[in-house]
């Protein structure tokens, strides 16, 4: 077992290093200069590129790639063209918020997509299982930043219930504060994350009910269910106990690769709901053309989907007696 | 049915806080923009953003009143002795927020690094005339220039920096000090910016105790923000769409009033199809501006006639391009020889098709229209024209800046003097003179344009020049592009726009 993680987390270096190249080449390969975006319009050619060697970027580009893999070598990631800042700093400052948002919306979507496929499921062919499954279809089909306005427009702007953008205090923070007798703390937080969690966790929320609708479907025409009926056991139990587990199986490993579509939804997300996270920040990065920030955010989101996927493996191996890891 | 139940508490709860909150800090500003500052250093700034917050934080030796006026701020006077000297004094006894005393050393220090080609300031070019800027006494700071430079005074608004700090290692850039009304409290990045009143700011002391400047990316989710509450002011660049919602809504007070830029087409004179001016009016013809300023931009932007901006001292409405008129513009196609001899509906000469390509960048929705009706207007009257959007840095850096283009729309923007429109972009050989225009006789006019010392005489030469480009066509202005301010009507005090965005008289000064 341990063997097998340690296995799997070598494996991470060599995919790193694929990832910086195929980056590191799609960059080469848009067009748009980051230092006569730096600049402005108003700069001229010279002081481009003038700005151009300073940054390194008159350079060919094996040299460039040279000095960027000497330099993630040692840890750095290099500086930040645009913000004055090393890209660790700023990705450690933003990983925080999206991981908390995508964890929230995990949360909700499996809240969500579970119940409603469970009930589905039992309840075939009634108006439950319709609307459930219309809803399932509605989530995968709207765009998340269509959706986030839409939820905007209900609930901050015509109810004034909930904040229309920004974070709170992070929640970890604000649990704290709320165990030491600050309760609006985690309130505040808790409203600031609803809106934007509710519509990343949307279209997973969608797809996972579909697929635990056809999971429980399956297992219920188990014949193992139909022995546990036959024990005499109670309808509730049996779906539970003996149908519920056995379909969660598939439903998990989704639910990992959800956690990327997740990370992925979140670049939209943050930018409508002005969440401080690598999202927002990426779209930034790519419009600026902002090169060793792009890499790391890229770089940062490639190895967090790998370790999400190593869990999901583990846990996996946990649930299902069958599998054996090594 | 209880989940139902917390949420409604919860929100209730939350907006019951909120309420709290507002009354604690009555005066605490909240304003909205749409991009993070890439730097606090005023030096280095080159966003809307980076520019207003440093206009808080730091002070210029002069600043730009709503007019376009220079009035005095760091400096108390100055003199202007011949045409190539300007001479600063400063007021006495001036601090930074770190209680650092302000001298002529500061102000030296700030434009010798402005100057310094490897420092890569973005706005250097328009400081380039200064030859060399000294310190005469600790409150005295002489300007040398190379050649009389009339503009200079509307650039001289730009902060100064404290030297024994930045010399220190000290990164201004994220930390800023300055001696400007407010001073840095906190910035999250992609977030908030939080600012507090400086103690040590010579003038009058700013009513808001406190100014967050909160970081919305996109436009309608900054509108909605600011209905929903969340935000006190929000400001262009705002949707047509938006703008017209917010003017309805009673809850808001508005100001909507010309701004400082244009949207413009930029012809390439270079190009074989565009070199004869006679071409470059046809095509103008073909550009509707009426129907793109009220119908795509909604009339928040107004139709322009020439290259003056109406708000400058230099506009005469006399001076006008030619309007809309798809007759004149086949008119004017035929006399170059364009005819469609083979009946496909396309004009063509020699056996070639009047083809032409019609170029914006995707970040404005608003141009992709305007291209996009362009087009069909363009092939209304026979020409083969095709569309190419593509993002900004594409667009620009490897398109427009390459003189690739042959009819692109893009603007300008903080044109507070006319210089700043016609200088680098229109004179021979000027830095951005992308469409590569050259007429000897428009280099002079600009020239003189800089360099008379009084207005009349600059009028005189901008409005020669404006006449001979309303017809010379490098440039087509489609637009001059309107100036928006949203602001709830709880704020304790008066609010005052800037038509450059600024915001002293957004947090109770007086612009």
């Amino acid at each position: 077992m341990i063997a097998y993680i340690a296995r799997r987390l070598l494996l991470l270096i060599p995919m790193a290093l694929g990832m910086v190249v195929v980056t590191f080449g799609l960059l080469l390969l848009i067009p748009g200069d980051p230092a006569s975006v730096l600049l402005g319009q108003e700069a001229s050619p010279d002081a481009i590129n003038n700005l151009r060697n300073t940054l390194g970027l008159n350079d060919p580009w094996y040299i460039r790639l040279g000095v960027y893999f000497m330099h993630l070598l040692q840890g750095d990631m290099g500086r930040s063209i645009f913000q004055n800042q090393a890209v660790s700093e700023i990705i450690v400052g933003r990983l925080g918020a999206t991981i908390e948002l995508a964890i929230v919306a995990l949360i909700f979507a499996c809240l969500i997509g579970i119940t409603l496929g469970v009930i589905a499921a039992t309840r075939q062919g009634s108006l439950i299982d319709t609307i459930s499954m219309v809803f399932a279809q509605l989530g995968v089909s709207m765009p998340v930043y269509w959706l986030g306005l839409l939820l905007m427009l209900l609930f901050a702007v015509t109810l004034g219930w909930l904040p229309a953008i920004g974070r709170g205090t992070p929640l970890l923070q604000a649990t704290a504060a709320a165990l030491t007798g600050q309760p609006h703390v985690l309130l505040d937080s808790f409203a600031h994350i609803l809106l934007p969690a509710l519509a990343l966790a949307a279209n997973s929320a969608a797809i996972i009910s579909r697929l635990v609708r056809a999971s429980m479907l399956e297992v219920l025409r188990e014949d193992f269910v139909r022995t546990a009926y036959a024990k005499g056991l109670r309808r509730q139990r049996v779906i539970i106990r003996h149908a519920f587990r056995n379909a969660l199986l598939p439903v998990l490993s989704v639910i990992g690769l959800r956690f990327g579509a997740l990370l992925g939804g979140a670049v939209l997300t943050e930018t409508i709901f002005a969440w401080p996270g690598l999202g927002q920040l990426t779209i930034t990065a790519i419009s600026q053309r902002d090169l060793p920030l792009i890499q790391g955010i890229v770089l940062t989101f490639a190895i967090i989907f790998a370790l999400v996927n190593l869990v999901v493996d583990l846990l996996y191996a946990a649930v299902d007696p069958r599998i054996r890891l090594g | 049915m209880s989940k139902a139940l917390s949420i409604k508490s919860a929100a209730l709860l939350v907006g019951f806080s909120f309420t709290a909150l507002s009354v604690a800090h009555a005066a605490t500003i909240t304003l909205g923009t749409d991009v993070d500052a890439g730097t606090l250093d005023p030096r280095l700034a080159r966003d809307t953003t980076a520019y207003r917050v440093a206009d808080l934080i730091y002070s210029g030796l002069v600043h730009l009143t709503p007019g376009l006026e220079a009035k005095p701020d760091l400096a108390e006077s100055w003199e202007n002795p011949n045409p190539t000297t300007w001479i600063f004094k400063l007021r006495p006894n001036l601090k930074f927020s770190d209680g650092s005393p302000l001298t002529s050393a500061d102000v030296v220090f700030t434009f010798t690094t402005i100057l310094n080609k490897d420092f890569n300031a973005p706005q250097r070019a328009l400081y380039t005339p200064i030859a060399a800027v000294e310190a005469v006494d600790e409150h005295t700071v002489k300007f040398t220039l190379s050649a009389p430079y009339a503009p200079l005074l509307s650039y001289l608004d730009i902060g100064i920096v404290p030297k024994t700090l930045v010399e220190g290692g000290a990164d201004i850039a994220l930390k800023p000090v300055g001696a400007g009304p407010m001073k840095f409290s906190s910035w999250t990045r992609g977030s908030a910016i939080e600012l507090a009143p400086n103690p040590n700011y010579w003038g009058e002391k700013p009513k808001a105790h406190k100014v967050v400047v909160k970081i919305i990316g996109d436009g309608s989710a900054r509108a909605q923000a600011f209905e929903a509450g969340d935000l006190d002011i929000i400001q262009s660049p705002l949707a047509p769409q938006d703008i017209k919602r917010l003017q309805e809504d009673k809850r808001f007070g508005a100001v909507v009033q010309p701004g400082l830029g244009v949207t413009y087409i930029n012809f390439n004179t270079k190009d074989s199809l565009l070199s004869s001016p006679k071409m470059r009016q046809a095509f103008s013809m073909l550009i509707d501006q009426k129907t793109i300023v009220n119908d795509i931009y909604q009339g928040v932007d107004a139709v322009a006639s020439s290259i003056i901006l109406p708000s400058s001292w230099a506009y005469s409405k006399d001076i006008k391009q030619p309007g809309f008129d798809i007759e004149g513009a086949k008119k004017l196609f035929k006399e170059e020889g364009w005819a469609d001899a083979n009946g496909d509906g396309i004009l063509d000469k020699g056996g070639k098709p009047l083809s032409i390509v019609l170029s914006t960048h995707s970040e404005d929705s608003n141009r992709v229209q305007t291209i996009e009706f362009m087009q069909a207007n363009f092939q209304a009257a026979g020409v083969d024209a095709k569309t190419q959007i593509s993002d900004w840095p594409t667009f620009s850096t490897n398109y427009v800046q390459k003189s690739q283009h042959q009819i692109a729309l893009l603007g300008w923007l903080n044109i507070v003097d006319p210089d700043r429109l016609l200088f680098a972009q229109l004179t021979t050989g000027g830095s951005t003179n992308w469409g590569a225009y050259s007429n000897p006789a428009v280099d002079d006019l600009l020239k003189q344009g800089r360099s008379a010392t009084n207005q009349a005489d600059r009028t005189n030469a901008y409005q020669k020049a404006a006449t001979i480009l309303a017809s010379d066509l490098p440039y087509y202005i489609v637009s001059y592009q309107g100036y928006q301010l949203f602001y709830s009507k709880k704020l304790p005090f008066e609010v005052q726009a800037t038509p450059r965005g600024n915001m002293r008289g957004l947090i109770g000064l007086k612009d």
